[in-house]
């Protein structure tokens, strides 16, 4: 565009206003690098952008019939899914979106750490990822509660209960997160807000800044790739393709609302509506959480009633913490990625880390545990069978990464394969399989780094320079 | 993060606390031992503390000692007082009386009751005088713990209320021996025990000052039953008196689960004795025939018996609900019915209106049992009814009444409406539970089955009147309510037939909408 050639019409009344030129500008000029890896994992983001959008969309019309209350939530929510022309599909639309959008989150994270475009100068943009993937399990953990029916009436109260094992304030968070020290009504009204209101709002603020992150500094070229690299022009090449990906995600959601408006069925996916929620009535046994907070309860499941000097359930939200602030400073903590040289051990982590969560997932599943009746499956069955299908998936990962990807570090995912066997086929307990598995994995460092540190003395010596 | 470094800055502050390291020191005895010598036990009582086993440990407990810590202070007098009176002697014997860790006030009640105390102590009682918290399997009577669980006991009736003699008295004084008949006597002929128990049972007066509203004429009915019969006047020590069914040392409320008669365990109470075929071999029935053993197992696996003893529904029957408590004898033939009609009322009264009624009187069957049975009673099914052999209306009417092709007619009917109406309504309870699975709203089909539900129950009923007319009027709701169903579930159908050709056009729209987007992508990667 001319700038010298004033624009007529709508364009040029918002040009003489707001300088769209410069907008246009970065548009034209913005590209999408290419290279070593596949340029699917660049859309991810896009993906979980769209399912938010739905969400939000959803939501809103949601609440132009939900009310909340002890005699209205369970109701309206059956109004809205017997009543309200379309209704059904809207619950059952926003539920999947729901789900599908932490699926895509959690694949936009692992391969943001995989292909480490955290690194140096995208710090803040990993971290507000990560402040988004919290919110969205908040978003959920919150959502669940809306219906006021009898299975979300329990898995809330069990969730909350956790709370209380933060040392100090955890009974005086518990009331403040309850509104008292039961789940009451007065907990749906706490949820409701936070739901509709406050999560939305942060939710809103740190996508922005997330997406001013991305646009100020571009998408992370592949490493290794700095100089002699391909790219693709983002508006229209990457922007068309974008939309090829929501649409045919949208076409899945719809197909999914129509044929499985209650979920998959499999526990922690699934939104059938039930009963209402008692406060009376006694819980009964296998209340379980959403899926993505199963391997949390899988954990404090596991840990004894005593650890050291600690509760079991305060020692085991100790580990998640610790573990979860790893996370969150692992582009200060991968040192060699913030170099622009390959990182195995930060890849290697990410793996590790999907062999930990899955292995605990896969056990709250009680995957081969032989259930009959009210009967409680038999835990090392359970621990058998999942422990074997993990061994069997670690195993295949590692040979298609030493194969394809030729990689050749794999402390991190060996050790915590290590710990599933001690536990799942050998019978230890969790917690001690967990810590030989640990210092196993720390001896295992320790000589990889003394053995680097005698090859880099010993090349010193061969060129002749000091000691 | 913050709340990370919240959670560690509490576990270290946790760690840090003083009174972490007191529980690091909570099983150290020396610990617990400065804890329990700080306040001041009466010496004797202390003296007791010191002594040791044969390995050299203290022979109460840490625990023990905490707990005799925690007791009032005039508790603690008590004790040392039954040690003063030479009751107490030995820590083994304390031992065995703190272990029970009973409540301050039922520990109030044993250390103020001699008799308690003396019958506790191994060094000084008999065998078969010996209270202890783990008696032979042979003498449950002398269960410690159970006798302070006793109504009785609890209540404030001791062992002197019954017994004789007084909780102070330091020894036996000559009441208690006289009270009862000799040991060999009472064991051999029990006669003695309803009149024993009837002294405070049978008495208003008395039972007054303990539960007024127990009623107090168990003993008159007693005298009437079988079991009072057979023992009070045929001096059959073997029947049933009230020890038999109710315990001794360990009687509870009836409301208590743990009690004998509470309702779930009346039925293995008595079956104990009408089980047992070796017992049951002493008697016979009226006509000469040997007594029944199988009552227990059939009462089990009837509809009354797992209703009680399976859901747990303490409103079913069980064998004192037909037979009788303290009057048990087995119902006349005149009376099952009534027994039937306290709670199925409505099926009684039709069969009184039906032509059924006078054929019964006539043959003098007793009118629910013939159809139904008795301790094995099923759920009933329209099997049941129906003109065809194996069925109940054909069998009968073949033997009795061969020439009434009415009466067949009739009952072919009632078989041909209620299996047509069950199946029809499986077939749409299925359904509901598909378009349930697909999300439809099924709260109204689900309102019209019930419906259906209740009519059916009621048509069913009604074949007690064995009259066309009344049954036909009472299935009548029943075709209205699964008519109705069905129109809901055309109505259904049609919904969910719209919602997938809804989804198959979206589908249809963004699937061009797609392929439109990626032939226009493909053009331009072309001309890029």
């Amino acid at each position: 565009m001319n700038s010298e050639t004033p624009e007529k019409g709508l364009y040029g009344w918002l040009e003489r206003r707001y300088h769209l030129s410069s907008l246009v500008h970065f548009l034209r000029h913005k590209e999408v690098p290419l290279g070593a890896h596949s340029a699917l994992w660049y859309y991810l983001g896009g993906t979980t952008l769209f399912f938010l959008t739905i969400q939000i969309a959803s939501g809103v019309l949601l609440l132009g019939y939900y009310q909340p209350g002890e005699s209205t939530s369970y109701e309206s929510i059956r109004f809205i899914t017997t009543k309200v022309p379309f209704g059904w599909l809207v619950r059952s639309a926003h539920c999947w979106s729901a789900h599908l959008m932490i699926i895509s989150l959690v694949v936009h994270m692992f391969s943001t750490m995989i292909i480490k475009a955290y690194r140096p100068p995208r710090e803040l943009t990993w971290v507000t990822g990560f402040v988004l993937f919290a919110l969205a399990l908040c978003f959920g953990f919150s959502g669940y509660l809306l219906p006021w029916n009898e299975l979300a009436f329990f898995a809330t109260s069990v969730g909350t209960d956790s709370v209380k094992s933060v040392p100090i304030l955890g009974q005086w968070m518990l009331e403040v997160l309850r509104g008292g020290p039961d789940v009451t009504i007065q907990t749906l009204y706490r949820f409701f807000a936070l739901h509709v209101a406050v999560l939305p709002m942060a939710i809103v603020a740190i996508v922005g800044l997330h997406l001013i992150f991305i646009q100020r500094q571009g998408m992370a070229p592949p490493l290794g790739h700095l100089k002699s690299i391909r790219s693709m022009r983002f508006f229209p090449d990457f922007a068309m393709r974008d939309l090829l990906l929501w649409l045919i995600c949208l076409i899945g959601l719809t197909t999914l609302a129509f044929l499985l408006p209650y979920g998959p069925g499999i526990p922690g996916m699934d939104w059938e509506l039930g009963k209402k929620a008692n406060p009376l009535a006694p819980a009964y046994p296998g209340i379980k959480p959403e899926w993505y907070f199963l391997w949390v309860y899988q954990l404090l499941k596991e840990f004894p009633p005593h650890v050291f000097r600690m509760e079991g359930p305060q020692a085991a939200l100790l580990v998640v913490t610790v573990l979860l602030g790893v996370w969150a400073l692992v582009p200060w903590l991968d040192r060699n990625a913030a170099k622009g040289r390959l990182s195995p051990a930060f890849t290697d982590l990410a793996v590790a880390a999907l062999l930990f969560i899955g292995y605990l997932t896969l056990m709250a599943w009680d995957i081969g545990g032989h259930q009959t009746g009210n009967a409680q499956p038999d835990a090392q069955a359970v621990a058998r069978t999942t422990g074997l299908l993990t061994i069997a998936v670690g195993v295949a990962t590692t040979a298609a990464r030493i194969l394809i990807n030729r990689h050749r570090w794999f402390v991190f995912s060996g050790a915590a394969l290590v710990h599933v066997a001690l536990h799942g086929l050998f019978g230890l307990p969790y917690l001690t399989a967990g810590v030989i598995a640990f210092w196993l994995m720390v001896a295992v460092l320790a000589a990889l780094l003394i053995h680097s540190r005698l090859q880099a003395r010993r090349a010193q010596l061969v060129q002749g320079g000091p000691p | 993060m913050i709340s990370a470094t919240l959670l560690l800055a509490s576990v270290v502050g946790q760690l840090l606390r003083p009174d972490t390291h007191l529980l690091l020191f909570a099983t150290d005895g020396g610990a617990v031992e400065t804890q329990v010598s700080s306040t001041q036990l009466p010496k004797q009582v202390a003296a007791l503390l010191t002594e040791k086993d044969a390995s050299g440990k203290p022979i109460i407990s840490d625990d023990l000692r905490s707990y005799l810590q925690s007791l009032p202070d005039h508790t603690v007098g008590l004790i040392g007082r039954s040690i003063d009176l030479e009751m107490l002697a030995s820590a083994d014997h304390l031992k065995i009386l703190l272990s029970l860790k009973l409540s301050p006030q039922a520990a109030e009640l044993v250390f103020t009751d001699n008799c308690i105390v003396c019958h506790t102590d191994p060094e000084n009682q008999r065998p078969h005088t010996l209270f202890s918290i783990d008696p032979p399997k042979d003498r449950p009577h002398l269960n410690l713990k159970e006798f302070l669980s006793d109504t009785h006991f609890r209540r404030g009736l001791s062992c002197a209320g019954c017994h004789g003699g007084s909780p102070t008295d330091k020894r036996m004084v000559d009441e208690i021996y006289q009270k009862w008949p000799k040991r060999d006597a009472r064991q051999k002929d029990r006669t003695w025990i309803p009149e024993f128990c009837g002294s405070c049972h049978s008495s208003p007066g008395r039972m007054r000052q303990f539960n007024p509203s127990l009623p107090t004429d168990q003993l008159a009915k007693y005298r009437e039953s079988r079991h009072g019969i057979l023992l009070l006047q045929e001096k059959d020590s073997r029947a049933a008196q009230c020890v038999s069914c109710h315990g001794v040392h360990g009687i509870r409320d009836p409301k208590s689960r743990l009690s004998l008669v509470h309702p779930q365990r009346v039925p293995e109470t008595c079956g104990r004795c009408h089980a047992d075929s070796s017992l049951m071999a002493n008697y016979k029935l009226p006509d000469g025939s040997s007594f029944p053993t199988n009552q227990l197992a059939d009462y089990r696996r009837s509809v009354h018996g797992k209703a009680l003893l399976e859901k747990g529904d303490l409103g079913a029957p069980a064998c004192n609900s037909c037979h009788g408590n303290h009057a048990a004898l087995p119902p006349a033939v005149a009376s099952v019915a009534q027994i039937c009609r306290t709670c199925h009322v409505a099926n009684g009264t039709l069969f009184d209106g039906s032509k059924h009624k006078q054929a019964f009187e006539t043959h003098k069957w007793p009118e629910c049992e013939m159809c139904h049975g008795k301790h094995a009673i099923q759920k009933p099914t329209v099997e049941m009814v129906g003109n065809t052999p194996g069925t109940l209306c054909f069998d009968c009417h073949a033997k009795y009444s061969q020439s009434n092709p009415e009466c067949n007619a009739t009952a072919a009917h009632f078989h041909q409406v209620l299996t047509a109406l069950d199946a029809q309504a499986k077939v749409y309870s299925s359904q509901t539970e598909q378009l349930a699975e697909r999300g439809l709203d099924v709260a109204p089909l689900q309102e019209s089955l019930e419906e259906f539900d209740e009519a059916f129950v009621k048509a069913r009923t009604t074949i007690h009147s064995f009259d066309r007319g009344t049954f036909d009027a009472a299935a009548a709701p029943g075709k209205e309510a699964l008519a109705k169903a069905q129109s809901w579930l055309e109505k259904a159908r049609r919904e969910y037939r719209f919602r997938r050709n809804g989804l198959l056009a979206s589908i249809a729209v963004m699937v061009f909408l797609a392929a439109v987007l990626y032939f226009k992508i493909r053009e331009i990667s072309s001309r890029s």
